[in-house]
């Protein structure tokens, strides 16, 4: 483990009922590191990312992320006392944006922005307007900062949903397929902003199956299939030389037009 | 530019104004029509009613009476709304949460309360209870026992606090479930607690869906109110009563009773309309 490593997954388990949906999945994530998780759909990338922020309480293995470790034993029961705690450490730490954006559909845009840091941060109003604005502007939404999101499109719904993450000043950012429930001429502008933050230094977890963005964006492409880790490598590696066929498929289809 | 691509554009426009302007005519003169029919279903009520030998002298004389006990009606049916919604909103979260106890309290309050007469209820909170009231004096806590004797009022605004929350706990329990499950994901994934995510994100979004449907329990129970009449509290069924056998002018009294209760839904339901209108401020394209 090097010194700079943010996220440190190891030996993770996740079972559904009698589904075993990851298969002692390992994984490390060095600060300001991109890494886009690929996969076919069922692979279990989702349920890896959701596991990180304990939105799906892993069966066994361990999370750490910044230096906030929770470990947990194969009957799905957390080892230590402070569980909760650690679980809110660490959600504190982490940024999630999700495919369905899950905007507040009661609170304007701005307001969404600042339920975060003024609910869960306790911080003064004034403060919370100043941050949301920031970050608003950062993702190129602060002209429909007072609309409520059922009047923004998908793809501007997801740019204030990215906000809303940042706002609370996460050490790492999750993005769940964030283009995946878009139309796609919506598409470019939340990868754009996705973009912008890797370029800004920000630790970022991506599962996508934009093949384009990971090829150009991520330092580094983990494949998943059946809830394992198959490959991983720097991009150029993975999409022009994949050694595993079910990747070699993967890319295949990519090239072939089959997947985005 | 020649003066045709000019001009399209205005008799486009034209063309549209002219038929938003005549979708309002025909809207405007659809409802007078229907304000007619209501009118005429009045006076045929009215007439037939005058045929029969119905004083309206009378009723007009006795109006007064009945704004008397209006104001009991709405008192007793405004305050018990306020307390069953208390209890709706404790109870669907209880039934919701995973606590075997909170789940099993509720359940059986639920399915006891909506299980019995609301005439029962009544009797038992206002003559039932008065008895083990005298059973704990006689068994050396008087002061316990005097709490379980209640006049008119508040056993009536108990009993239909009681029977009102039990059903608002299923129509509150389908409101909160209504709410997408990424709602409580993203709130949760921001670090909110759980009593943060029902107070800020799901409670607000989930009342609006409510509102209608406490509206029409609001309205409903307005008119079960009646039945707190027989304990003798001066509300509008009682008194009409009182004075229709007085006078032996039962449907003046009655006619003069119900049209009260109209009144009152009727303006509830504006109140309910234009709370609804509010209520949807940000659902609005």
């Amino acid at each position: 483990m090097s010194a700079d490593t943010i996220v440190r997954v190891s030996d993770l388990h996740k079972w559904f009922g009698m589904l075993h949906v990851l298969r002692s999945v390992s994984l490390e994530v060095r600060l300001r590191e991109v890494v886009c998780i690929i996969g076919r759909s069922g692979s279990g990338k989702s349920t890896l990312l959701r596991c990180i922020n304990f939105l799906e309480e892993p069966s066994h293995g361990m999370i750490e992320v910044d230096k906030v470790k929770v470990e947990t034993n194969g009957k799905g029961i957390s080892t230590k006392k402070n569980h909760r705690q650690l679980i809110h450490d660490i959600r504190l730490q982490t940024g999630m944006v999700f495919q369905e954006f899950n905007l507040f559909p009661h609170r304007t845009a701005l307001e969404n922005v600042m339920e975060g840091p003024i609910t869960v941060k306790g911080m003064n109003k004034a403060d919370a307007v100043r941050i949301a604005e920031f970050n608003l502007d950062r993702v190129g939404m602060l002209f429909k900062k007072d609309e409520y999101p059922l009047r923004l499109s998908g793809g501007q719904k997801q740019r204030v949903a990215i906000a809303r993450a940042l706002a609370m000043e996460p050490k790492v950012m999750l993005f769940d397929e964030p283009t995946s429930a878009l139309d796609p001429e919506l598409i470019g502008e939340v990868l754009n902003v996705m973009k912008n933050l890797a370029k800004e230094g920000m630790t970022m977890l991506v599962v996508t199956h934009e093949m384009g963005f990971a090829r150009e964006v991520a330092d580094r492409v983990v494949v998943m299939a059946d809830g394992e880790i198959i490959e991983q490598g720097v991009p150029a590696d993975v999409f022009n030389s994949p050694q595993d066929a079910r990747t070699q498929a993967l890319i295949e289809r990519y090239h072939s037009g089959g997947a985005r | 530019m020649d003066s045709e691509s000019l001009t399209q554009p205005d008799v486009q426009q034209e063309m549209g104004i002219a038929l938003v302007a005549l979708q309002r005519r025909n809207k405007t003169i659809q409802q007078i029509k229907i304000a007619g029919v209501w009118v005429a279903l009045v006076a045929v009520l009215t007439g037939g009613l005058l045929l029969l030998h119905i004083e309206p002298g009378y009723m007009l004389q006795h109006y007064n009476i009945i704004l008397q006990g209006a104001w009991t009606t709405i008192y007793v049916s405004f305050v018990s709304i306020l307390i069953a919604t208390a209890i709706a909103l404790a109870g669907s979260i209880a039934r919701l949460s995973s606590n075997s106890i909170a789940q099993g309290v509720s359940g059986f309050y639920v399915s006891l309360l909506r299980g019995t007469p609301l005439l029962i209820q009544i009797y038992v909170i206002y003559l039932g209870l008065p008895q083990i009231g005298q059973q704990l004096t006689e068994l050396g806590f008087p002061t316990i026992g005097r709490m379980f004797i209640l006049d008119a009022i508040p056993a009536g605004i108990l009993a239909l606090s009681l029977n009102y929350g039990a059903y608002m706990t299923e129509i509150f329990r389908a409101g909160l479930q209504s709410i997408s499950h990424g709602q409580r994901e993203a709130a949760i994934a921001l670090g909110m607690t759980p009593w943060q995510v029902m107070r800020r994100v799901i409670l607000p979004q989930a009342i609006r869906i409510i509102i209608p449907d406490v509206g029409n329990q609001f309205i409903a129970m307005q008119k079960d109110s009646a039945l707190v009449s027989v304990m003798g509290v001066w509300e509008i069924t009682y008194l009409a009563n009182r004075y229709a056998r007085r006078d032996s002018k039962y449907m003046e009294m009655f006619l003069v009773g119900a049209a009260a209760y109209w009144i009152l839904t009727i303006i509830s339901s504006w109140l309910q309309g234009r709370l609804e209108k509010r209520m949807g401020r940000a659902y609005e394209r």
